[in-house]
């Protein structure tokens, strides 16, 4: 099946966050919270970005890694207590995007 | 299983690195200046940190430092309030003793730059402070040759002084300092003891170039008035009793000294080293996120280097690939091949990254007299960043490896 746009609109803005988003890897803020943290962080970027790409080949495992990033990032802030409004608006719209994704997982490949 | 697996990809991606030199060499390149870049500033942040707080320990955690000028940052600075302040003076000294019971001790300072002899040996710019006798009890310095000051020496201005490690060095060389004569800035003065080597200071404060004589003689050399002398009152609070408790009462006993009325602001500064530390934070904070930036963006680029080389190197090996998948090579076999060479390639230039950020803290340590390390943590650091950014750029051409078709894969040049 071919990939439905909304699932392109959502591969392309997970690349452009991941884009963002991994420098902050390196952020002091991120370094101050512990010797582990940017290795964590970076992890949870990376496995958002691998979750993109599946979701591009239209795949299952793009969807459950998309969902297990999702929870392991809030799992990560509400252990370190990062809240900023931009988690809260990140959390939403990733909300939103699993919902829409769970609608076409029957439809997706389920091989890698 | 695994094992075999990653064996087998680990050795694919060796041979295809080594049979490209000279591609390998320019995409690791990228990945070698940004890591080079991110963790040579991280580390001299580290060493510049370490370095300040360091010395920001020395001064005392429960030690008050009664100023002229307050040690607060930023731009609404009202110097214009604290330039007609009177400086601390050394009689205020015995009345703060008489009304505070929250302090342990007292002791006074001033400082100024004299040149200082020796036969035809001389330092010039040397820091000759002038001290009261419990200044001992403030800051904490080890001798490595002969004594402290006895009260009566201080009491009654003896010509006596206490040296600094290179002061030592520079004017006496090989001889024993002890019971020699100097001249600091003209007036003769024994020697009665040599600091211990303390190293350099960002904050100025090492005892290395100074030479402490009692105040009382001091004051024959320096303008106890001036302002130029950093004239500084410290107070250190009892055990049990918190800074705050004590700047209350120094508050109340200053005011009361210095006769200020009920509505009158302070005429004095009240400084801790807390507020050094503050606004040390927002400097380090500011130069780690310049570096971050820096830093960040370089490797990201290194990134997209890898991305393309790997994108060619698929595009070259395509009906091997066909050929592999044929003979029974599973998609995730291909993935993982292609994602190790990926990872490979980004770790060898992190680690001459990590290499050149050594050779250059190792240099740094003979042009300045200050403790540059690498440490573990940027090492770990930079060896994460190299295998994520393999990750995330070897990603793509790796898995498009891996869903390759194998009969079109073969046809293809």
């Amino acid at each position: 099946m071919k990939r439905p746009k909304i699932i392109s609109f959502i591969c392309i803005l997970g690349y452009i966050t991941v884009l963002i988003s991994f420098p902050q890897v390196f952020s002091p803020s991120i370094k101050k919270l512990g010797i582990f943290m940017p290795a964590i962080y970076g992890i949870l970027a990376a496995a958002n970005f691998i979750a993109c790409v599946g979701l591009w080949y239209f795949k299952q495992w793009g969807v459950q890694l998309y969902i297990l990033s999702f929870f392991s990032k809030t799992l990560f802030v509400v252990l370190t207590q990062q809240y900023t409004y931009s988690f809260y608006f990140g959390e939403f719209i990733s909300f939103i995007f699993i919902v829409i994704l769970l609608r076409f997982y029957p439809k997706m490949s389920q091989n890698l | 299983m695994l094992f075999i697996l990653l064996k087998e990809s680990v050795l694919f991606a060796w041979q295809s690195l080594t049979s490209n030199k000279l591609r390998s060499f320019l995409s690791l390149l990228g990945i070698t200046i940004g890591i080079f870049a991110i963790i040579l500033v991280f580390t001299i942040v580290d060493s510049l940190e370490n370095n300040i707080r360091g010395s920001i320990q020395t001064l005392g955690n429960n030690v008050v430092y009664i100023q002229k000028w307050p040690w607060t940052f930023g731009p609404d600075y009202p110097w214009w309030k604290y330039m007609n302040r009177p400086t601390p003076q050394y009689y205020e000294l015995d009345d703060l003793q008489r009304k505070c019971k929250s302090t342990e001790a007292f002791a006074y300072r001033m400082g100024a730059r004299k040149t200082i002899k020796y036969k035809s040996n001389s330092i010039q710019n040397a820091v000759v402070a002038g001290i009261s006798h419990d200044f001992y009890k403030i800051k904490n310095f080890d001798l490595t040759a002969g004594r402290y000051f006895t009260q009566s020496e201080t009491d009654a201005g003896y010509r006596v002084a206490l040296i600094g490690a290179n002061i030592a060095q520079g004017l006496f060389l090989n001889e024993d300092p002890i019971g020699k004569e100097i001249k600091i800035a003209g007036q003769k003065a024994s020697v009665i003891g040599v600091l211990k080597k303390e190293g350099e200071s960002l904050l100025g404060n090492s005892f290395d170039y100074q030479v402490i004589t009692p105040f009382n003689f001091a004051r024959i050399m320096m303008d106890t008035r001036s302002e130029n002398a950093d004239p500084i009152i410290y107070a250190k609070a009892r055990p049990n009793v918190t800074n705050a408790e004590m700047m209350d009462e120094l508050t109340g006993a200053l005011r009361s000294i210095r006769k200020l009325k009920p509505a009158a602001e302070p005429d004095f500064a009240l400084n801790e080293t807390s507020l050094l530390s503050k606004g040390f934070d927002q400097l380090f904070d500011i130069i780690g996120t310049a570096g971050w930036i820096i830093g960040g963006f370089s490797i990201l680029v290194g990134g997209f280097g890898i991305a393309n080389i790997m994108f060619v190197s698929v595009r070259e090996r395509t009906n091997l690939i066909g050929i592999q998948k044929s003979l029974g090579a599973k998609n995730l076999f291909i993935l993982v091949q292609f994602l190790s060479e990926s990872v490979m390639l980004s770790c060898v230039g992190g680690f001459f990254g990590l290499l050149l950020t050594y050779i250059i803290t190792m240099l740094g340590k003979g042009a300045v007299d200050m403790e540059i390390t690498l440490t573990g943590t940027n090492v770990v650091l930079g060896f994460t960043i190299s295998i994520l950014i393999g990750i995330i750029s070897g990603f793509i051409p790796a898995y498009s490896a891996s869903q390759l078709d194998p009969v079109e894969a073969i046809r293809s040049n």
